[in-house]
């Protein structure tokens, strides 16, 4: 596919927002404040954030389904609002779960009723839906009925379904809800291997593990509003001043006064005993995990560990604790 | 550049490939045995049903009159059943991948339903010339040819009025039952179905024009009777297409507005409950 314009983002967001309601004397609620973001050509960004943060309404927007209020949405220099039939013809949806398949027909069905409405001809469907079928390990199921196939089946037709227009952007909305843990790792091995043809990948998933094993790039996103966007191991150094450190193997007596004493040092956040003998002592500033340990090992209890925060504690700490501040 | 036309030939492989949707739909709700013992059989019961309210006012002539209308009625009965199909793709979350594809949403909606036609004529065929006889419906040869000809004519002007309808329904997913059901019964009350035209103050058949039913049933009517002349049947004929390229064109601008409205107002959802 050629573009006709320099391109400098496949995905390029400015100041969009958009509101719901304010009709008879409905409340305006606002979905979207003033997001931005930027995805360069060929690379996985994901998109986290809870249940109503704003990450379905983004999607719906990349995807022409939805019309911003305001601000500049383009794709590969398109714009979504005024050129919505050229970005239609550069991306590709795919959802997750039993969403958007038609049950009742083939694979190959599907396949081609999708081709179609991409304007491929009979050769081209046939030959596209081919080697669909056959890249996406469903080639000896060609010729069943969708109702009939397993979930990673399912959610490696709705990929081929994505791509049968031959998108240069592919929006995954949870793609792997519901997979098993071996479907999910083949699935997101197949959406990896889709950035080698330069294509950019947009996906939203609750699952941190799956965005850290595949994104390039994370946008936290929350109450409509872009929180930050990192690397994930970037995001994961943020967190490492709260890091957690937990002590094993204190005696019933030590419990009491050893949380007394940590408690008591500058940084900590909070002390909990999650099991007998054993306390999590969750810090918050920098320099302060280190100061616990030392404390520990001065009280002369040796099995300490802290774990490297992973984007599920990103997620929890930017996120879920509302009350901390992330410097950006 | 990015071409932003679809190549020529695409509205009519949509169409296609949509009609194939619909063909495994029937294919998966009915065996050749369910459709004939199921639901041939609950329609035909119908028909006579009607028939023999005809046969309890003690008159031939309304025991036929009721017995046609409701054979004929059940082609369109059946072809309204594209409402019920059309709304499925809100349902199963096909509805945005539909909007947010190159074609237009019209030809998808035009295929996706077709199987209704023949299920239709094929429901009223049976009753009208296999069991109609034995309530003194009959056709000669060639009144027999064309009123199965007009048959095929009520299911294709019908679907067109259903389309629009679906179109209706897809937009204020609240009507779903209601408007069909509506319809419906207004379709059974006002074009000559159960009650002669005559039978309505002037403005409710004025009203009951724009139903292709009533055109092609009064066309059924003077074949089956023998009556009519070829201008009065060709003029009714004439009127039926004319009404169904009406709805066909009401269908088809509901249905993108469908998808334009939806985008504005965000009523096109990924995840339908």
């Amino acid at each position: 596919m050629q573009y006709g314009r320099a391109v400098g983002s496949a995905v390029a967001v400015v100041g969009l927002r958009r509101e719901f309601g304010g009709r008879r004397g409905q409340p305006v609620v606002t979905a979207l404040k003033d997001v931005n973001l930027q995805i360069p050509e060929g690379e996985i960004h994901g998109l986290l954030g809870p249940n109503g943060a704003g990450k379905t309404t983004l999607c719906k927007i990349l995807s022409t389904v939805l019309l911003p209020t305001r601000g500049s949405v383009e794709i590969c220099g398109y714009d979504v609002e005024s050129e919505t039939a050229a970005v239609r013809r550069l991306i590709g949806i795919v959802f997750g779960g039993e969403r958007g398949l038609y049950t009742r027909l083939t694979a190959r069905g599907n396949l081609e009723f999708w081709a179609s409405l991409y304007g491929l001809s009979g050769t081209q469907s046939q030959r596209r839906v081919g080697q669909l079928l056959e890249r996406l390990g469903l080639d000896q199921r060609a010729d069943t009925r969708v109702e009939t196939f397993s979930r990673g089946m399912k959610q490696r037709l709705h990929l081929a379904r994505g791509l049968i227009g031959d998108p240069r952007v592919l929006i995954l909305d949870e793609p792997t809800t519901g997979m098993d843990p071996v479907a999910a790792q083949e699935f997101r091995t197949l959406v990896t291997s889709l950035q080698t043809e330069g294509r950019t990948i947009l996906v939203t998933t609750h699952d941190m593990a799956e965005a850290e094993a595949i994104c390039d790039r994370v946008t936290l996103i929350d109450h409509g509003s872009v929180l930050a966007t990192e690397r994930p191991s970037t995001l994961g150094r943020w967190i490492t001043r709260y890091a957690r450190v937990r002590a094993s193997g204190l005696l019933p007596a030590q419990v009491a006064p050893v949380t007394a004493a940590l408690s008591g040092l500058d940084g900590v956040a909070t002390v909990h005993e999650v099991a007998e003998g054993t306390l999590l002592v969750d810090t918050a500033a920098d320099g302060a995990a280190p100061a616990v340990m030392r404390l520990l090992l001065d009280l002369g209890i040796t099995d300490v560990a802290t774990t490297r925060p992973d984007l599920a504690e990103v997620y929890l700490r930017v996120i879920g604790n509302r009350g901390m501040r992330v410097d950006r | 550049m990015v071409g932003t036309r679809l190549p020529r030939g695409t509205t009519a492989r949509v169409v296609l490939a949509s009609s194939r949707n619909a063909w495994a739909d029937l294919a998966a709700t009915f065996t050749p045995l369910t459709w004939t013992l199921g639901w041939l059989g609950r329609i035909v019961a119908q028909v006579i049903f009607y028939a023999l309210i005809g046969s309890l006012l003690g008159s031939p002539d309304r025991m036929r009159y009721l017995y046609i209308g409701a054979a004929v009625v059940a082609t369109a009965m059946e072809t309204l059943l594209v409402v019920s199909t059309s709304t499925r793709e809100r349902y199963s979350g096909t509805l945005p991948l539909l909007v947010a594809s190159p074609s237009r949403l019209w030809p998808v909606f035009l295929g996706r339903s077709v199987q209704w036609l023949p299920s239709g004529v094929a429901t009223a065929t049976v009753a009208l010339f296999a069991i109609g006889p034995a309530f003194g419906v009959r056709f000669t040869l060639s009144s027999g040819f064309a009123a199965f000809g007009v048959l095929v004519l009520v299911a294709i002007t019908t679907y067109g009025y259903g389309l629009a309808l679906a179109a209706l329904v897809l937009r204020f997913m609240r009507l779903r039952n209601w408007a069909t059901n509506l319809s419906y019964t207004v379709m059974m009350l006002i074009c000559g179905v159960t009650v002669p035209l005559s039978f309505w103050p002037v403005w409710l058949q004025g009203a009951a024009q724009v139903f292709p039913l009533t055109h092609t049933l009064h066309v059924i009517r003077l074949l089956e009777g023998g009556t009519g002349d070829s201008l009065t049947i060709l003029t009714s004929l004439g009127l039926a297409v004319l009404t169904s390229l009406g709805w066909y064109g009401v269908a088809a601008f509901l249905l993108e507005r469908l998808a334009t409205a939806g985008r504005r107002r965000g009523s096109i959802e990924f995840a339908e409950s």
